[in-house]
């Protein structure tokens, strides 16, 4: 069964989960609407007690929103920065955390990190394996944007050649990233350091003039500035790995007696299973560290889990007391117009007439309230996806799945099976009694 | 739920007792006969028993004794079944009418077509469109909401009279109403009673609407006397 289950495309599973969670709806609207015609009564007390109706359609739609929300979120930011760091299938860097050596390396992260050494870029780069051996060079920044020093066959496979303008082809030259706001032709002075202790004339005289636009990545580094890394090196005051007598001359191959250092090396290898063995090379004992951002991620992933499953129990929680305050107050709107239920029972209304009223009034405003959720969730994930696209440049784009239909549909299948309780409750009451209050 | 043609229901009461759970007498009726067809009033002071009697008589209270309409023993058949009877069987009139403000004059008078079966609702729809014609009720989109009290308690009648009852019970019809309202109320609701021969028991402090009535009966302290003063 599991095996049948599991084999079912996504879509089939989605729409049978829908369809087992409408069917106690449908199975209750059923029995209990079979003859009758209780629409015009609902839509009445529904109008009646309009304000009342849409304080709690409001209040269904924005609690269970927020948590269809905040899910959609979550996943959203999973496959937002999986994406990011799709280009970089191996990075290598001196030992330490391989956390923060991604964080800086693929997710432009400032941070104080060691360098590797030339004799490490050399194995790298001059293996038969590797197609790219990229150095990465970080540290600068021009109006908030990271100015990382890197060679132009990484330019072109980060953007898949996706560049308007041209490659840089001196050290006074720049790519820019699709959101840094320059313009092709512009020059600028890059500062030492990241955000306020940014240092804005310590590289005073250095103009870089922009000669190319990448496209859009949907990684953090659609904000960057991307030089060559002999720029970096020079700016620096260091040696910009080449010769003196190879005058500007920029990429690889790098002279190893005046190689500086990089903080890491995104490689690329020529075939993907090759990764591995890679990986296995060039992690040497307090020499290097190879690592996959995508084990990475996904160990980090495995953290967020746990804190998915903590998100999923609160907005359960939430709903469930959500749904308990939408129960009492049926049970009080109930009893504001119980007068008129009472009236239908002496006119000769049957008991299934009176609860198809109540419960059809309940579940208008679950339904209502719940669609409208879907509603707010779907425009809580887009705000939120844009104000994280904003403040960290990865492209979250989180949309609203079976996962989060599933949940609002589970919330208003037990809140419509429990909304029988005041439609039940009202019979319980003296017709007599309440046709004299 | 069948909307045959009215039967014709006289009413045998014997020995109709109502009591409070504490076991307080609220009601005691030894004997009463009604032919189909009569216009019964009963006053008496507040608190007497008035409205007891009516709703023991529509099967709305648990009562000992017993309420024979016709061939239906009313006393002692189950709550749906009597449900079923007063669909059937009965119109109420309701002293503040309890109209639904949010629907049109139409859809008031018209209720019991929401709870009948479908064939059935085209028919009690129409009966209700034509009583509201009959009693010069406007009838359009317009709710009764806006409706003057006298409009409205002509709704109430349409409303009683949409499944064609045998019965009519009335609970102080014309008290919210002023004195023209209440007086052309009391002329509509006597002439389609009597067009239509069916019974009414109309409980009221009107001198206006007992006068109309074949017999009046007066409750006090929750003992049912005739007009000569003897228990009935």
């Amino acid at each position: 069964m599991r095996d049948l289950w599991d084999g079912l495309p996504l879509i089939a599973q989605g729409l049978l989960t829908t369809a087992a969670l409408l069917l106690p709806i449908v199975l209750i609207a059923t029995v209990l609407l079979r003859g009758f015609h209780p629409w015009p009564l609902v839509r009445a007390l529904l109008w009646r007690y309009r304000w009342a109706n849409l304080m709690f359609v409001l209040l269904i739609a924005i609690s269970s929103g927020m948590g269809i929300g905040l899910i959609a979120q979550e996943r959203g930011l999973r496959v937002g920065t999986a994406s990011a760091a799709e280009k970089f299938d191996l990075v290598v860097t001196a030992p330490g955390s391989e956390l923060t050596m991604m964080l800086a390396a693929v997710y432009l992260q400032p941070s104080d990190v060691p360098l590797l050494d030339s004799a490490a870029y050399d194995r790298i780069a001059g293996h038969e394996r590797v197609e790219i051996a990229a150095p990465i060079a970080f540290g600068d920044s021009f109006s908030g944007a990271p100015v990382v020093g890197t060679i132009t066959d990484f330019v072109t496979y980060l953007s898949d050649g996706r560049i308007e303008g041209r490659l840089f082809q001196s050290t006074r030259e720049a790519v820019i990233g699709a959101v840094v706001p320059l313009s092709i032709g512009d020059d600028f002075t890059p500062a030492h350091g990241e955000g306020d202790s940014a240092e804005h004339d310590a590289h005073h005289g250095f103009e870089i003039e922009i000669v190319g636009r990448m496209a859009r990545t949907g990684s953090p580094w659609d904000r960057a500035i991307l030089i060559p890394v002999e720029t970096v090196w020079e700016v620096h005051g260091l040696a910009n790995g080449h010769l003196p007598e190879e005058g500007d001359r920029i990429g690889p191959p790098f002279d190893p007696t005046h190689f500086p250092g990089t903080p890491a090396v995104i490689v690329r290898a020529t075939e993907l299973w090759a990764n591995y063995a890679l990986r296995s090379e060039f992690t040497v004992t307090g020499e290097s560290m190879a690592f996959f951002p995508g084990t990475v991620l996904a160990n980090l992933y495995r953290v967020m889990g746990d804190v998915r499953q903590a998100m999923s129990i609160m907005s359960i929680v939430t709903q469930v007391l959500v749904a308990a305050s939408v129960l009492m107050g049926l049970y009080i709107l109930t009893r504001l117009f119980q007068r008129q239920l009472s009236m239908l029972r002496a006119l000769g209304a049957p008991r299934r007439f009176v609860i198809s009223v109540v419960w059809g009034y309940g579940v208008g405003l679950l339904v209502s309230g719940t669609v409208l959720g879907l509603g707010v969730g779907f425009a809580a994930a887009a705000l939120l996806s844009r104000v994280v696209t904003e403040r960290t440049d990865i492209l979250v784009s989180a949309t609203i799945g079976w996962t989060e239909v599933t949940l609002a549909l589970g919330f208003l299948s037990v809140t419509s099976l429990l909304s029988l309780i005041p439609a039940l409750v009202v019979l319980t009451r003296s017709i007599v009694e309440n046709l004299h209050k | 739920m069948p909307w045959a043609d009215p039967m014709p229901l006289p009413l045998t009461v014997s020995g109709l007792m109502v009591q409070t759970r504490g076991g307080r007498q609220l009601l005691s009726v030894p004997e009463l006969l009604l032919p189909a067809g009569a216009l019964l009033g009963v006053r008496g002071p507040s608190g007497a028993g008035k409205s007891t009697f009516l709703h023991s008589l529509s099967g709305l209270l648990e009562a000992q004794g017993s309420v024979r309409w016709g061939e239906t023993e009313l006393i002692g058949l189950p709550s749906e079944r009597r449900t079923m009877f007063r669909a059937q069987n009965m119109g109420l009139i309701f002293q503040d009418f309890l109209l639904f403000d949010e629907l049109s004059p139409q859809a008031n008078a018209g209720l019991a077509s929401l709870f009948t079966r479908r064939a059935a609702r085209p028919m009690v729809a129409r009966r209700a469109a034509d009583r509201l014609s009959h009693l010069g009720v406007p009838q359009g989109s317009r709710t009764v909401a806006s409706f003057s009290g006298g409009e409205r308690q002509r709704v109430a009648i349409a409303r009683a009279l949409a499944t064609d009852p045998a019965i009519l019970m009335a609970d102080e019809p014309t008290a919210s109403l002023d004195r023209t309202a209440a007086d052309r109320f009391i002329d509509d609701l006597i002439a389609l009673v009597r067009e239509s021969c069916k019974t009414l028991i109309a409980v009221s402090h009107d001198l206006h609407l007992l006068e109309r009535l074949d017999r009046v009966l007066t409750i006090e302290d929750g003992v049912l006397t005739d007009d000569s003063g003897a228990r009935t």
